[in-house]
């Protein structure tokens, strides 16, 4: 109905997609039900191309009558926009199918007071008579998705997630430190049902991490120093994200999001020839990653979904692109559009991107460093607009001295210049420790979206890193 | 009564607690988003999310919808009082709030609240039509949200709300300026004038040297300082932060915290602003000194964390909206007071030597309970030499405590300036800071970047 109405009314191509989201999420603190919140959400959202320009409308109606009003909206801002507009879009397969996530226990059919006891019984777990904040949440989300384009796709999805996570907030005498498991900012989620929350083990983890947020406190500051740092696979995993995964979107290499998150430091032209990192480096697209929050059958372009190289061996090999930005560097095929919801056009996005993991343990990382500090676990992250100057802070840090773990250390930062940190990369821990983690929060595009996406990530050793920023 | 209002209202005859508010935000927007010149992500919005809280017997449970029809609003308040059903009771609830009276703020603009697709895309036009030095990137947005809160115990309060942004970055290879215009009302937001200011900004950047790392004094234009207070009040001037002793105004109300020069209010009512006049609990908005002439005095509280303060506190009207809950109150209308500089190249006279900054880019809390802040310069970096703007700079890293950042202030500006701080994630909440340009004697480079534009 949508597509029909666009293209009566003028346009050269449209889609059309349908989504129902639920979103449930139970937060406990310090022994008490913070919130118990479930969200749903429905409607449609039209993209349309008129004269080479791009248009959007949604309507929370799923009726004709929504149907047809997004579709006139949309062509109407569409022609109304001022520029150039010349725009073709890499070729795509008409497809239809149905995809949904494999699970186990579907996390809604889990009741709330389950998810309530799960919560507080982890947080129980975090007791310490310094922590003054215990935290522990829980969430799980249904997107059940269509799409149909002017050109025959026909895509019904179901997308289904949950997560979780701990948080032990410590403090004394003017002093606070946090620790977090499985990671800050959220926890970890996965595709995947119920039995990945209880897989995550909050609450045989929850006293290791009230101990640690403690100890802090005791701690001594992480010094100035340029030294050997490894860093802890869910830390990896952000360093990706921030300083691979976005610099990758050929949209932002275009300037098309230059206004709100930035550019690149990347070029078109720096496909296949610029050195990204070291031979150790190697760096893969996956959107059909087994639970990454990633992963589907296709994009919100109707792209199948696939796995595709992006740095090998250090050097630059791919982009993740839309039909647009793949027309518009004669490579691939797009593939990575996603959208927010209904009521957002789908932009370039990360979907499941990992580190490869090279060999031997992390404990062999650590046991090849005469001098160095062992990182785990984000505090604070900031990159510059093209992707290059960045400064991390991780909630826990230990001393390295003889190849073993020394004392503890808090607010531990690092700070480098992208391709010259991944170029001091010399070793990857082995596929034993490879973990999956899945980011709720990752920010893009006016107005605003946030998407989910996982990456895979083994520790990393790196030579050379300015640690010990202060203010 | 708005349509808000009578959404909440059938919402709560739909819900059967003991206790239920609804909360309604009824949003009708475009946004017109332009990069190199040309519009390419042009987003309009039409929605309507309620979200009901329902307490039985000191247990409550949320829930929201977007689906406003009988059987929609009859779903929620089965979801939300299954959510409150799973809760186990909570001794510090402090029941929902009744009516008071609320204070009479402007805010809307009936000629802003009519622009439409087509105007926005004019709009969006005439900042690329008054750029001709520079492809330009931003964006003009203009929106209306019809925002009410009714309760069961008698609260119904609304809201009707316009807003209108132009944001303009004009960069090529090595250079880069920004402006933003953000108001209530349309017509004060001239999109040319902003491209323009960004554009000639954009010409003084080409040509960027790079500095050595270390403390300089500085002069922060609003448009940084604005971002930058923003962060530092997302913890310390919050309740929660407070209460959770995260805050760096932890031990320090009634103290001095910065230099004698720094007023710092919470204002919803200010018609400068973006004016409100209720909060997500229909509580009264109230203009909060969170610090007067360098001394510590207050921070924002709402209905749940005054209940929960050992002391007397009482709500300040800040309780967030249903998806920040989690963040507790937020100073959402921060207002710094000015100073008596007649503008910003007043302020580089006084800095003398050092750095003047345009604006910052991707802003992290390294340490809230001491205010250690980092983010990269952006768009517009100078040194500062005899006392003028002289060379431009790269994007710079800085590393501060706000604190010692605030310490000691040699100057501010008379005019403040409403700096936008709305992403437009989620529903429609425009939000921003007023405050003038600042002068500070110790802004901590704390490494270098790469050349401004893109």
């Amino acid at each position: 109905m949508a597509v029909e109405a666009a293209l009566a009314a003028g346009a050269s191509y449209a889609d059309a997609r349908v989504v129902l989201h639920r979103d449930q999420s139970v937060s406990t603190k310090n022994g008490r039900v913070e919130n118990v919140f479930d969200v749903d959400s429905e409607g449609i959202g039209v993209r349309v191309l008129v004269g080479g320009a791009w248009g959007f409308a949604c309507d929370r109606r799923l009726s004709d009558e929504g149907a047809r009003a997004a579709a006139a909206r949309a062509t109407g801002f569409a022609r109304a926009a001022a520029g150039r507009h010349q725009r073709a879009l890499a070729p795509v397969e008409a497809r239809n199918g149905i995809y949904q996530t494999p699970l186990e226990r579907d996390p809604f059919s889990v009741s709330l007071s389950e998810k309530v006891e799960h919560c507080l019984r982890a947080e129980k777990a975090l007791a310490h008579p310094d922590v003054k904040v215990t935290q522990a949440f829980v969430r799980a989300q249904r997107e059940h998705k269509f799409l149909v384009s002017s050109e025959g796709s026909d895509i019904e999805q179901e997308l289904v997630e949950c997560g979780g996570g701990i948080d032990a907030l410590a403090s004394r005498d003017g002093l606070f430190q946090v620790r977090s498991y499985p990671s800050a900012h959220g926890g970890w989620s996965s595709q995947a049902g119920w039995e990945y929350v209880e897989g995550l083990g909050l609450e045989r983890e929850a006293p290791r991490v009230g101990e640690q947020a403690a100890a802090l406190l005791q701690a001594d500051p992480c010094p100035a120093a340029v030294t050997t740092i490894v860093v802890d696979a869910e830390q990896v995993a952000l360093q990706v994200h921030e300083s691979v995964g976005h610099p990758i979107e050929l949209d932002r290499v275009y300037g098309t999001e230059a206004s709100y998150a930035g550019t690149s430091f990347l070029k078109p032209d720096d496909l296949d020839s610029l050195r990204y990192g070291s031979e150790h480096m190697n760096v893969t697209a996956d959107s059909t990653t087994p639970g990454g929050l990633g992963t589907f059958a296709f994009d919100d372009e109707g792209v199948a979904a696939d796995r595709e190289p992006i740095v090998a061996e250090g050097v630059l090999r791919g982009f993740l692109t839309s039909r647009e930005t793949a027309a518009r560097i004669g490579a691939g095929r797009g593939g990575s559009m996603r959208a927010d919801g209904w009521s957002r056009m789908p932009l370039v996005r990360m979907s499941n991107l990992h580190l490869e993991p090279g060999e031997g343990s992390v404990e062999e990382l650590i046991g090849g460093v005469d001098d160095g500090v062992y990182l785990q676990t984000n505090k604070s992250w900031s990159i510059d607009d093209k992707r290059l100057n960045f400064q991390f802070g991780t909630q826990i840090a230990w001393e390295i001295k003889g190849g073993k773990l020394g004392r503890m250390l808090r607010d531990a930062t690092y700070t480098g210049i992208t391709p010259v940190f991944w170029g001091s990369l010399d070793a990857v821990a082995g596929r034993s420790e490879w973990r999956l983690s899945g980011l709720t929060n990752c920010g893009k595009g006016q107005p605003g979206q946030s998407a989910h996406v996982s990456h895979g990530a083994s520790p990393a050793r790196f030579t050379g890193v300015q640690i010990g920023v202060r203010a | 009564m708005t349509r808000a209002l009578e959404i909440g209202a059938s919402a709560l005859e739909a819900a059967a607690g003991d206790e239920a508010e609804a909360i309604v935000v009824a949003e009708r927007s475009g946004l017109a988003r332009f990069a190199a010149s040309e519009v390419h992500q042009p987003t309009l919005i039409e929605n309507v999310v309620v979200t009901l809280r329902v307490a039985q017997d000191g247990k409550t449970g949320l829930a929201s919808t977007n689906r406003i029809e009988p059987d929609g609003l009859r779903d929620l308040a089965a979801r939300a009082a299954a959510a409150a059903d799973s809760a186990p009771r909570d001794e510090d609830f402090p029941g929902l709030g009744t009516p008071e009276p609320l204070p009479e703020v402007t805010g809307c603009d009936d000629d802003t609240a009519e622009l439409g697709p087509d105007d926005q895309a004019r709009l969006a036009a005439s900042a690329i039509a008054a750029a001709t030095s520079y492809p330009i990137y931003g964006y003009f947005t203009s929106g209306v949200t019809d925002f009410a809160v009714a309760s069961s115990t008698g609260v119904a309060a609304s809201q009707l709300l316009t807003d209108a942004t132009a944001l303009v970055i004009a960069a090529a290879d090595g250079a880069s300026g920004y402006a933003d215009r953000t108001s209530w009302a349309a017509g004060r937001v001239d999109p040319a004038d902003v491209a323009r200011e960004a554009e000639e900004k954009a010409a003084r950047t080409a040509g960027a040297r790079t500095i050595d790392a270390g403390r300089y004094r500085a002069v922060l234009e609003p448009y940084a300082f604005g971002e930058l207070l923003q962060y530092f009040a997302y913890v310390s001037f919050g309740a929660q932060g407070l209460l959770e002793e995260r805050s760096y105004l932890c031990g320090r109300i009634g103290k001095r915290v910065f230099d004698e020069r720094v007023s710092i209010a919470d204002d919803a009512l200010d018609p400068r602003g973006l004016p409100k006049a209720f909060d997500f609990e229909g509580m009264p908005k109230q203009r909060v000194a969170l610090v007067e002439e360098g001394i510590a005095r207050e921070v924002v509280w709402d209905r749940q964390t005054a209940a929960r303060a050992a002391d007397s506190a009482v709500t300040t009207g800040h309780a967030p909206p249903p998806s920040l809950r989690e963040y507790g109150p937020l100073p959402f209308a921060l207002s710094v007071g000015p100073g008596e500089a007649a503008s910003a190249d007043d302020l580089v006279e006084l800095v003398g030597d050092g750095i003047y900054v345009t604006r910052l880019h991707y802003l992290s809390i390294v340490d809230p309970r001491q205010g250690v802040i980092t983010g990269m310069t952006r768009d517009g970096t100078f040194r500062i030499r005899d006392g003028r703007v002289a060379e431009p700079l790269v994007n710079l890293r800085f590393t501060v405590s706000v604190p010692e950042l605030l310490a000691e202030v040699p100057g501010l500006t008379r005019e403040p300036k409403l700096v936008n701080q709305s992403d437009f994630y989620g529903e429609r909440f425009p939000y921003g800071v007023l405050t003038p340009a600042i002068a500070t004697t110790d802004f901590n480079v704390s490494g270098v970047g790469s050349a401004p534009g893109i």
